[in-house]
């Protein structure tokens, strides 16, 4: 192989080449958001006003996307900590079991969720013991939320535990906490951002979903049903407004996003 | 590394020019290729129909399902305009489509309404022609119905619940009927009520006799007078008239013979092909295609409208 | 007191394997050993937050192998003070403390009260430090176990920051369990020190016992003796069963008589400190060892100086003064006569 002097030119071609191939994914991902919301934007929020089934659909989407965030936060930061911690001796199948999910295209997702829980089903039976159903229900919008936006919690909240030294938590034991207590009074805050961050993509996730849960629950509709339900059933002008609004309301979680990300604490040493 | 570099790139115009000759996406593709958009109780039958055409004449065919008038309004809204529209309902042709986005077609099949369960369905063992209502009014059964603004087949059951209750003299009959199904049971489309069937989530579906068949569902035969298949009965059936109150309208709708519509709309990419392909869906071959998927084809279509193919009336005078 | 027993853990691909020793109440135990030796790994396993694979940990004469860290009663600080970042000074003191008015003496004792209600990232490494020492010992703890905890403090808090802990050390009878690299810490504070290389225990012998007696010659030299001399060792007076006999050791052209437990020796060990030089030869003396060289090379390092002598084929190296070099006028090519006491040479 011949050497050659180092030439400056094919280093500003390669910045070049660089900046502009990621302008070109910018724009790529920022036209058909802006356009929507200039387009639309205004007439959306207006909508919101006399729209009662938007409104409902709206409420609907937040109240089943907190409640599968929340019973995902609660079930799922334990897992989360001994994947972290490399406390599961069976760490690799967990991890693969909970990486399937993102890989299943939506309505496959929501057509497994309806074998395994649908009123023919053990599960379903079991379930209507208790009164709940999948199809038609917010449970089932609940379940179908959790099942494709879950790993994605988990995976998160390991990423930010094992941030978090364990050297802490040992320091704590010695001073007379258990591992559990520890884990609670020293790791839980300070990996609380990330845990944070990983909810609110969680939220953000299930509020988009749309595949899994309308297999499952055509009837009540979330907003993403709704939105392509007036996109199919009364045309775009009908479906522009409800999709804006959706858009809109969409800068709510990334705002919080941002706002945890630009507040990390620091101070924490390296391992 | 430049050697390295040059290689790469020579074997890379070296690929994308063999694969230019081989792919006839390029050239001859506009020629040989027919896009159908198919109702849901239409997409088995089609699907076969295409296939068994593009196997004898090596055009390329794609396929869209979906409802009746979700595939309407992917032409007149979207502008996204198939060679071939085949729908559940030829009504909608005068409706929505002509003359804007299609300036005729043809009636080419019928069908009529059943009720349709499955073995694991609540009073499956005792339900015939003459009780059918009867059991769908038992409290435990579920009965699930497509959403009257998006399906034919979602107008057409009210329709039949409403003739129902004047054929059985029982005044209420198609209130109680319509209630019986809440609002988590009502699905977009006459395929997904089959889906939820399939699956256990629903015991009885009034549907169309093709899916039922299809499907190999158990079903029992309605009253003709009722069943929206005859139409001698056409007089009949426009007594019940259903009022669907949309978000921005309302729309009513009459009841008449379910008679399954097809046509090449205006503006298609591949309008001779798609001509093609309507010429051999009604000729012999294609009528016994679609009778073995349980779709009861006319024996000679019907078309409606100007403009019609030379080769297309000729075909079938 | 702390005794372990065939002590084995894991920590990643790391193996602590077979460590046996017993330091007694109230003493100062010191652990050496080069980097990746185990040192942390055998306190985190004493400490119970590492689980041990094989052998058992007992503190206080009772068996902890399978008791929690919560339980056991032992302090821990770490090179890294680990403070918990988002508690104030006063409540990473008081995290694991009884008594708040303890706490308050503690971290008065070690000056860490002007710290109390500081946020924990504005602190400099010696008081973080400071403080980190001050939350080990608030819950009163009998047993502490310090990896390096000095190791980046500056020198001046260093040396306070020693007195203190030996002071503390003395009065509540803690035994203590110390990691450190600076071997006049370990001179100056230590009972037992025990030397571990990768993952075993190499010797555990009062520190003096352990600098003047290695038991191998990789021991010797971390322990920074300055002369190790591979070669063969034959009797010259045999020695009971309890005490070492001399012996001749031949090293190259350089013959010695040194203190030894078998002729299965392979190194004879010499600290620097122990060489005596002079011009000449002095008269008939208890030495045993007097050996002619000529210089090769004078270091001097403030008050105190290196001089490499090549005996024959082989170079020693004495430690003395500065002062004495130029007195002598030891330079490069001078004859010089090395005296070394037979008790000084360590055959292992």
């Amino acid at each position: 192989m011949t050497t050659h002097a180092p030439v400056r030119v094919s280093h500003r071609a390669a910045t070049a080449g660089v900046v502009a191939g990621s302008l070109l994914l910018l724009l790529l991902l920022a036209l058909p958001i802006a356009t929507l919301v200039l387009r639309s934007g205004l007439a959306g929020l207006g909508q919101l006003g006399v729209d009662a089934e938007l409104r409902g659909a709206l409420w609907l989407t937040a109240q089943t996307a907190t409640l599968a965030t929340l019973i995902t936060v609660v079930l799922g930061t334990p897992l989360a900590y001994l994947l972290a911690r490399d406390k599961l001796p069976a760490a690799p199948i967990v991890g693969a079991l909970l990486d399937l999910p993102l890989l299943l295209p939506h309505p496959v997702a929501g057509m497994a969720l309806l074998l395994a829980f649908g009123r023919a089903s053990p599960a379903g039976v079991a379930l209507a013991a208790f009164g709940l159903a999948v199809v038609g229900s917010r449970t089932g919008i609940v379940l179908a939320m959790l099942f494709v936006a879950a790993p994605l919690y988990v995976s998160a909240a390991r990423e930010a535990i094992a941030r978090v030294d364990p050297r802490y938590e040992s320091v704590a034991r010695t001073l007379g906490d258990s591992s559990v207590r520890a884990a609670w009074r020293v790791t839980r805050p300070l990996a609380g951002r990330g845990l944070l961050a990983a909810a609110v993509v969680m939220w953000a996730r299930s509020v988009s979903e749309f595949g899994a849960i309308v297999i499952l629950t055509y009837n009540p509709k979330v907003a993403s049903v709704l939105s392509y339900d007036r996109f199919t059933g009364e045309g775009l002008d009908a479906a522009l407004p409800v999709a804006a609004v959706l858009v809109i309301l969409a800068l709510v979680p990334l705002l919080v996003l941002r706002t945890l990300r630009a507040s990390a604490v620091s101070g924490e040493p390296a391992r | 590394m430049r050697r390295l570099r040059a290689l790469a790139a020579l074997a890379l115009l070296t690929a994308s020019a063999r694969s230019a000759e081989a792919a006839p996406l390029g050239a001859r593709a506009s020629a040989d290729t027919v896009v159908v958009y198919a109702a849901a109780s239409l997409a088995v039958p089609i699907r076969a129909a295409l296939d068994t055409f593009a196997r004898r004449t090596g055009t390329v065919v794609l396929q869209e399902n979906g409802a009746s008038l979700e595939l309407a309004r992917r032409i007149t809204e979207l502008h996204r305009v198939p060679d071939v529209i085949a729908l559940a309902d030829e009504e909608v042709f005068p409706k929505l489509l002509v003359p804007r986005a299609a300036s005729w077609y043809a009636r080419f099949a019928r069908n009529r309404m059943v009720l349709a369960y499955t073995s694991r369905s609540d009073g499956a063992a005792g339900v015939t022609s003459a009780n059918w209502y009867r059991v769908l009014l038992r409290p435990e059964v579920r009965v699930g119905r497509s959403d009257p603004a998006m399906a034919p087949v979602g107008y057409r059951t009210l329709a039949v619940y409403r003739l129902a209750e004047r054929f059985y003299r029982a005044p209420g009959l198609a209130a109680h009927l319509e209630a019986r199904t809440p609002l988590a049971l009502i699905r977009p489309n006459a395929s997904e009520l089959v889906a939820l069937l399939q699956a256990g989530e629903l015991d009885y579906i009034v549907d169309y006799e093709s899916l039922a068949r299809a499907n190999h569902l158990r079903y029992v035969r309605l009253p003709m007078e009722i069943d929206l298949g005859d139409p001698a009965h056409a007089a009949q059936y426009a007594r019940a008239s259903v009022r669907v109150a949309r978000r921005t309208d309302t729309v009513t709708y009459t009841g008449a013979p379910i008679v399954y519509g097809i046509g090449v709309p205006r503006g298609a990419p591949h309008a001779a092909a798609g001509a093609r392909f309507l010429a051999f869906l009604l000729g012999p071959d294609g009528r016994a295609l679609l009778g073995a998927h349980a779709i009861d084809a006319l024996s000679r279509p019907e078309f409606v409208g100007d403009s019609v193919p030379a080769a297309l009336r000729s075909a079938f005078r | 007191m702390i005794a372990v027993e065939g002590l084995g853990a894991h920590a990643g691909q790391f193996e602590l394997r077979d460590v046996t020793f017993s330091l007694p109440a109230g003493a100062w135990g010191i652990v050496l050993g080069p980097a990746g030796a185990g040192k942390t790994t055998l306190l985190e396993t004493i400490a119970g937050v590492r689980r041990a694979h094989s052998g058992r940990v007992t503190l206080r004469g009772a068996d902890v192998t399978r008791l929690p860290a919560e339980q056991r009663g032992v302090g821990i600080v770490y090179q890294h003070a680990f403070l918990f970042p988002h508690l104030s000074v006063e409540a990473n003191i008081a995290y694991g403390a009884h008594d708040r008015a303890y706490v308050a003496d503690i971290a008065r004792r070690l000056g860490a009260a002007p710290l109390m209600s500081r946020a924990v990232g504005a602190l400099s490494g010696g008081e973080r430090q400071m403080v980190a020492l001050a939350r080990a010992l608030a819950p009163r703890p009998d047993i502490l176990l310090l990896d390096e905890p000095l190791a980046a403090v500056d020198p001046r808090s260093r040396t306070r920051l020693r007195r203190e802990l030996r002071g503390l050390q003395r009065e509540q009878s803690l035994t203590v369990l110390h990691v450190t690299h600076d071997f006049g810490e370990a001179g100056t504070l230590g009972d037992l020190a025990i030397l571990l290389e990768g993952g075993r225990l190499v010797q555990a012998a009062p520190p003096e016992a352990l600098f003047r007696r290695p038991a191998s010659a990789a021991a010797a030299e971390f322990l920074g003796a300055e002369n190790v001399f591979a070669g063969i060792a034959t009797p010259l007076d045999a020695g009971t069963e309890d005490e070492a006999g001399t012996m001749l050791f031949r090293a190259g052209s350089m013959s010695l008589v040194g203190l030894g437990e078998s002729t299965t020796a392979t190194h004879a060990v010499i600290r620097g400190e122990d060489v005596v030089l002079s011009p000449v030869r002095t008269g008939p003396s208890s030495a045993r060892n007097a050996l002619d060289g000529v210089v090769a090379e004078v270091v001097i390092h403030g008050a105190l100086a290196r001089v490499t002598i090549d005996i024959g084929d082989q170079p020693l190296v004495a430690a003395v003064t500065a002062g004495s070099v130029s007195e002598l006028g030891l330079l490069p090519g001078s004859r010089v006569v090395a005296t070394i006491k037979a008790t000084a040479v360590h055959l292992c």
